[in-house]
């Protein structure tokens, strides 16, 4: 197998299955952590970010098709197209994914980290990608979290066609009031409170 | 130039004396904390009393004289109001009469700052763990040079946790010492683990920790507790080093005490081939040696203002706060 990617927690690898191109992430073990801890936070991860990818793919969410579950491993198909973060973006990109985070948010997942760097543009369109940081709920918080990143990592004008495209969805409106309402309270204003 | 720095954010008075970046003393009394934690006001008083003689005490062992300071710095925040301002009052007085400049010092910044130097740190992701904060910050050129916070304790600092739990448990509230020395041969027990990016928080883990009390044993407990929250920091710390590429980690403040942290984060430092650095822990706790060397580093590059302009701030946050090389 060929490492293809590496973050924090998990490396990505390449391999083949039934001639389907295959992509593997694996939570690999942390030295610094006790053995007991480590494999319960590697397995229960493993398991929320399988959970979440079949029950988004079960409502039509395009998201990497699942093969299988192992206890550190997620085997998923492997995607043929380049990340969004490296391609040229256009507003048609941004309608379809403030179309598809509604539907997301719908489906009570927050991605956790929706930027371009998790979007993955194929030949049927546009992929989410990457649901380690992925919770299941009905946070408004969690949710205009997943705008606000978003909106730090495009310019202006995009995400004025995302927060269009995105508005469409039911229930949209309170959560793009709450991320307003986090701009203004500021990141660490917020915090500072507690922090003394 | 030599300069000395007053520190009395929390429970410690220190003073210290610095000479072109070299520490000649390093001098400090501590309030013990009783039963109930802090009262400020008792604190403060106990600072005004001992401020004195913990100073005469650094300059008799730096071999100089009052007439030989050429600068002060002093604490501006962040802390305990009525702490602050003790340092405060004796760095202004002193100031003036001596007629020499007066910086005043964030000390989370004097904190990272003393390890850097001590440690040979050029631009490391410095984990910084006391008390009242827990940050992961890297150094930031613009709009100036600064430290940037990339993750830090939703609700308390991790110190704060271990000392609350501590206390709890009925041993002696020790900085968080006497939860280490109590983890020995523990065994784990399941806690709640709240890592949210590069942010962590720890109130659902005291909470959870503290109504085991009755039912487990306690070397068990302080055992989690320790390698649950060190975990998170860890992991954050890990994710925020992969995500600056930096090539260097540094553990800092009051917790960076702790041995096992130390180790866990050595190990987080090896793994991605980086270099690790830890401050002796003189200049871990609370110490005013740590100030007069960022003191002495803003009058040298010309840092001016009149003892008028020099205030305290309880919550001085370290982003907040010039650096200057």
């Amino acid at each position: 197998m060929r490492l293809i990617g590496e973050g924090a927690e998990a490396r990505i690898y390449a391999g083949t299955i039934l001639g389907f191109g295959m992509a593997i992430k694996t939570r690999h073990r942390k030295n610094y952590r006790i053995e007991i801890l480590d494999s319960e936070l590697r397995r229960l991860r493993t398991r929320n970010e399988a959970r979440i990818m079949l029950r988004l793919a079960g409502s039509g969410i395009r998201v990497p098709r699942l093969f299988a579950v192992g206890r550190f491993s997620i085997y998923m198909e492997m995607l043929d197209g380049i990340l969004l973060r490296d391609a040229d973006i256009y507003a048609s990109h941004m309608h379809s994914a403030g179309v598809m985070l509604g539907r997301m948010h719908s489906q009570n997942v927050a991605h956790g980290d929706f930027t371009p760097a998790n979007l993955m543009l194929c030949g049927r369109g546009l992929y989410a990608i990457d649901f380690g940081l992925s919770m299941m709920g009905n946070s408004t918080e969690e949710k205009a979290i997943d705008l606000l990143l978003m909106k730090r990592a495009v310019d202006p004008k995009l995400y004025k066609s995302f927060i269009k495209a995105y508005s469409g969805s039911a229930g949209a409106a309170d959560i793009i009031k709450r991320s307003e309402e986090m701009e203004r309270r500021g990141r660490y204003q917020v915090r500072t409170l507690a922090a003394v | 130039m030599i300069v000395l720095g007053l520190e009395s954010s929390a429970h410690t008075f220190g003073a210290g004396v610095v000479k072109n970046g070299r520490v000649l003393a390093n001098e400090k009394s501590m309030y013990r904390i009783g039963s109930g934690g802090m009262i400020p006001a008792k604190v403060a008083r106990f600072h005004a009393e001992n401020a004195r003689f913990v100073i005469e005490k650094a300059l008799e062992s730096s071999g100089l004289g009052f007439v030989d300071i050429e600068g002060i710095g002093y604490t501006k925040g962040p802390g305990l109001g009525p702490c602050l301002q003790v340092a405060q009052l004796y760095a202004k007085t002193m100031a003036r009469r001596l007629k020499v400049g007066i910086a005043p010092v964030n000390h989370c910044v004097a904190h990272i700052e003393i390890t850097r130097h001590t440690e040979g740190l050029r631009d490391p992701v410095m984990l910084y763990v006391s008390g009242g904060n827990s940050q992961i910050l890297k150094l930031v050129e613009t709009p100036y040079l600064h430290y940037r916070v990339i993750g830090e304790t939703l609700d308390i600092g991790v110190g704060n946790m271990l000392d609350a739990f501590a206390r709890k448990m009925g041993l002696d509230p020790a900085w968080g010492s006497s939860v280490e020395r109590c983890a020995d041969k523990g065994r784990y027990i399941k806690l709640p683990y709240n890592v949210k990016g590069m942010d962590f928080s720890f109130t659902g883990l005291l909470t959870k920790a503290s109504g085991l009390i009755e039912h487990k044993e306690s070397n068990d407990l302080c055992f989690s507790l320790q390698e649950t929250s060190f975990s998170m920091l860890c992991e954050a710390t890990e994710r925020a080093l992969m995500l600056t590429k930096s090539r260097e980690i540094g553990l800092c403040g009051g917790v960076a005490q702790n041995k096992r942290l130390a180790d866990m984060l050595r190990a987080v430092a090896e793994e991605h081939n980086a270099r690790f650095g830890c401050a002796p822990n003189e200049f871990n706790a609370d110490n005013g040696a740590m100030i007069a060397y960022v003191a002495e580093k803003m009058l040298a590059s010309g840092f001016s203002i009149g003892p008028e302009g020099c205030d305290v701030k309880q919550r001085y946050r370290s982003n907040e706060a010039r650096v200057f090389r």
